[in-house]
């Protein structure tokens, strides 16, 4: 399934990078770098947008966006010291995050020291690559901590964990680096000149200064500020139109409540459609940030979802994510609650497990059951003549079987006689005068007996079939009363 | 509003037949169970409805022909595989429900069955051994 997603994001490249040489290294990086993002830290969101929007903005200055892409790589590689010595970008960021705020303040401490040596080997081959911004280059090691951060990302052996350590860096409680970057990054991506790497570089490096020092409010307060440019950015990034491919409903509709509740609805349009960069970085921010933790993330019920169009799913980790796959996780999930629901009924299902072995028990267990009634109907065809004086104590009973027992126990006698002798009076009339009294009798613990009327009504508004002209009728010969004289009588 | 129902028809039953063998009367009452089971459910579930639809146009069989041809025709022999089949013939209306709805009517479908041979139970029990 990653593979799949990022395969699908390898456009990115191609489209933005002018230069060759450029585009190889970052190339690799970005495209397995949107891949951790997709499944990871939600704050993610702001920094990779601002990556994808600035370069979408400036398809031209490839070389901008490339530098742009990298830096953020960098911060991200610099802020997941733990990650630095992995090989694998696709090095879990969840074993990052708790690491993150340690290794930024450590970094700045002894990443002048130790990083740097090697990490400037690796820079000046990395630059190689950054061949647009020399100067990018030059202003990096000046601040000490972007300095850190930066030789700490070129430590990592490929550039490919930089991308990669890039989604980390918001996860951070201290998301100076990530709020720099969210705040300097929007702007520039926002600004479709080329002077866009400058700029970037400049905003980072003082908002990297502001943002060091201070403790991880400021961090967070960056954070909250990402989270408006995110908005902000969608807003502006959907107003450029970018998003139409994309189901409109889906897109413009969520806000930054519903960033966090990513569709993997919208993740599928998003990855087959190649050719819409910000719709496809969108959606992978967006489930960045909608899920804080993986887990987290697979344990969202459906229902939690903000009501949309049709019923959205969130795809689990490691599961397919087109909309057939999905309808078909819905309906077996259905199933699988009906069964249990059956389980329970069915007495003594509880040790059976498999569907093809608990149909046997239930198919059993319907069948049991309609020969039990059959059987009792055979019973109660001899027994019957007794049932004149010893139905009142019967429906005593049942009353309280069924219903709240009350003391108006008198009534029930009353109903049954006045339903006998109008039985023995008539065919069809005593049936619904026998139906209405039943039926008082039967809302008894419900109504007043007196309110027969209102019972009746109540029923019948329940039920809408011939029962209904059973009910009010009370005479006459409705369809409901022939129907239901002759379900009851002979063929 | 089940008990009612039945003990109702179960005594209209043993009136308006006395005369009659007592495997007639006995499907008989078998039909009223079922159709007090049907009319209590009330036309919310598809089981109740087809059930309902069977008593009803049993005699007419001129509408619902097709339903109730359907319901009551043994549809397709479970050569076809599906591991419902079994199922569908028992529960009224079942051939013609997707598997999901299957199986919640077969929930209502057994907790009705199971009320209705409950209140059959205690009625026999009721009248005791010394019936007729």
């Amino acid at each position: 399934m990653e593979k799949e997603r990022f395969l699908s994001v390898d456009w990115q490249s191609p489209d933005m990078n002018s230069g060759a040489v450029a585009d190889q290294l970052p190339r690799p990086f970005l495209d397995l770098g949107w891949e951790q993002p997709v499944h990871h830290d939600a704050k993610f969101e702001s920094a990779i947008s601002s990556l994808v929007s600035s370069p979408s903005l400036n398809p031209s200055s490839g070389n901008g966006s490339v530098v742009v892409r990298e830096l953020v790589g960098w911060l991200g590689s610099i802020c997941d010291s733990g990650d630095i010595s992995q090989t694998s970008c696709y090095s879990t960021p969840l074993n990052s995050p708790p690491k993150l705020t340690l290794p930024v303040l450590g970094h700045r401490q002894q990443g002048g020291g130790g990083l740097p040596m090697p990490g400037n080997e690796m820079a000046d081959g990395q630059f190689t690559g950054f061949a647009a911004n020399p100067g990018f280059v030059e202003r990096a090691p000046r601040s000490s901590c972007f300095g850190a951060w930066s030789y700490g990302g070129l430590g990592d052996q490929s550039g490919l964990p930089e991308a990669g350590n890039l989604s980390r860096v918001p996860s951070s409680h201290s998301l100076k680096s990530a709020g720099a970057l969210q705040m300097g990054v929007p702007d520039n991506g926002k600004d479709a000149s080329k002077s866009n790497p400058e700029r970037i570089e400049t905003e980072m490096r003082s908002k990297l200064g502001g943002g060091m020092p201070p403790s991880s409010t400021s961090g967070r307060t960056m954070a909250s500020g990402a989270a408006n440019n995110v908005s902000k950015r969608k807003a502006a990034s959907r107003g450029r139109g970018k998003e139409a491919p994309l189901s409109s409903s889906n897109v413009n509709s969520p806000t930054a409540a519903e960033d966090e509740h990513p569709d993997a609805k919208r993740c599928k349009p998003a990855k087959t459609n190649g050719a819409d960069k910000d719709s496809v970085v969108k959606q992978e921010t967006e489930q960045n940030i909608g899920a804080s933790q993986k887990k987290g993330k697979e344990n969202n019920a459906k229902p939690q979802e903000p009501p949309k169009d049709y019923i959205h799913v969130r795809a689990r980790r490691g599961q397919a994510t087109d909309s057939h796959s999905l309808a078909e996780r819905v309906r077996r999930e259905k199933i699988g609650k009906r069964m249990k629901l059956l389980q329970d009924l069915v007495p003594g299902c509880n040790k059976i497990t498999g569907k093809a072995v608990m149909l046997d028990e239930i198919i059993n267990y319907v069948q049991s059951l309609q020969r039990q009634v059959e059987f009792l109907s055979m019973k109660l065809a001899t027994i019957n003549p007794q049932l004149d004086f010893d139905l009142e104590t019967l429906l005593q009973k049942n009353m309280h079987q069924e219903h709240e027992p009350l003391p108006q126990q008198v009534y029930p006698s009353e109903g049954t006689s006045t339903a006998f002798s109008y039985a023995q009076q008539h065919q069809g009339s005593p049936l619904q005068s026998a139906i209405t009294n039943g039926l008082g009798v039967g809302q008894q613990p419900l109504c007043p007996f007196d309110g027969l009327a209102d019972a009746t009504s109540q029923l019948g508004s329940f039920w809408e079939s011939d029962l209904q002209y059973v009910v009010r009728m009370g005479i006459g010969q409705s369809q409901g009363a022939e129907f239901f004289s002759q379900s009851l009588h002979a063929d | 509003m089940l008990a009612f129902r039945f003990l109702r028809a179960l005594t209209l039953v043993h009136r308006t037949t006395p005369n009659s063998s007592n495997a007639a009367r006995s499907r008989r009452i078998q039909r009223a169970a079922f159709a007090s089971m049907a009319y209590s459910a009330g036309p919310r579930r598809a089981w109740s409805r087809a059930l309902l639809c069977r008593f009803h146009f049993h005699r007419a069989r001129r509408r619902c022909a097709g339903r109730s041809r359907t319901a009551g025709v043994p549809r397709r022999p479970s050569t076809t595989g599906s591991p419902a089949d079994g199922l569908r013939r028992l529960v009224p209306g079942g051939t013609e429900m997707d598997y999901c709805s299957l199986l919640e009517e077969t929930a209502d479908y057994i907790r009705c069955l199971s009320k209705q041979v409950k209140l059959m139970q205690s009625i026999v029990d009721s009248v005791g051994p010394g019936g007729r």
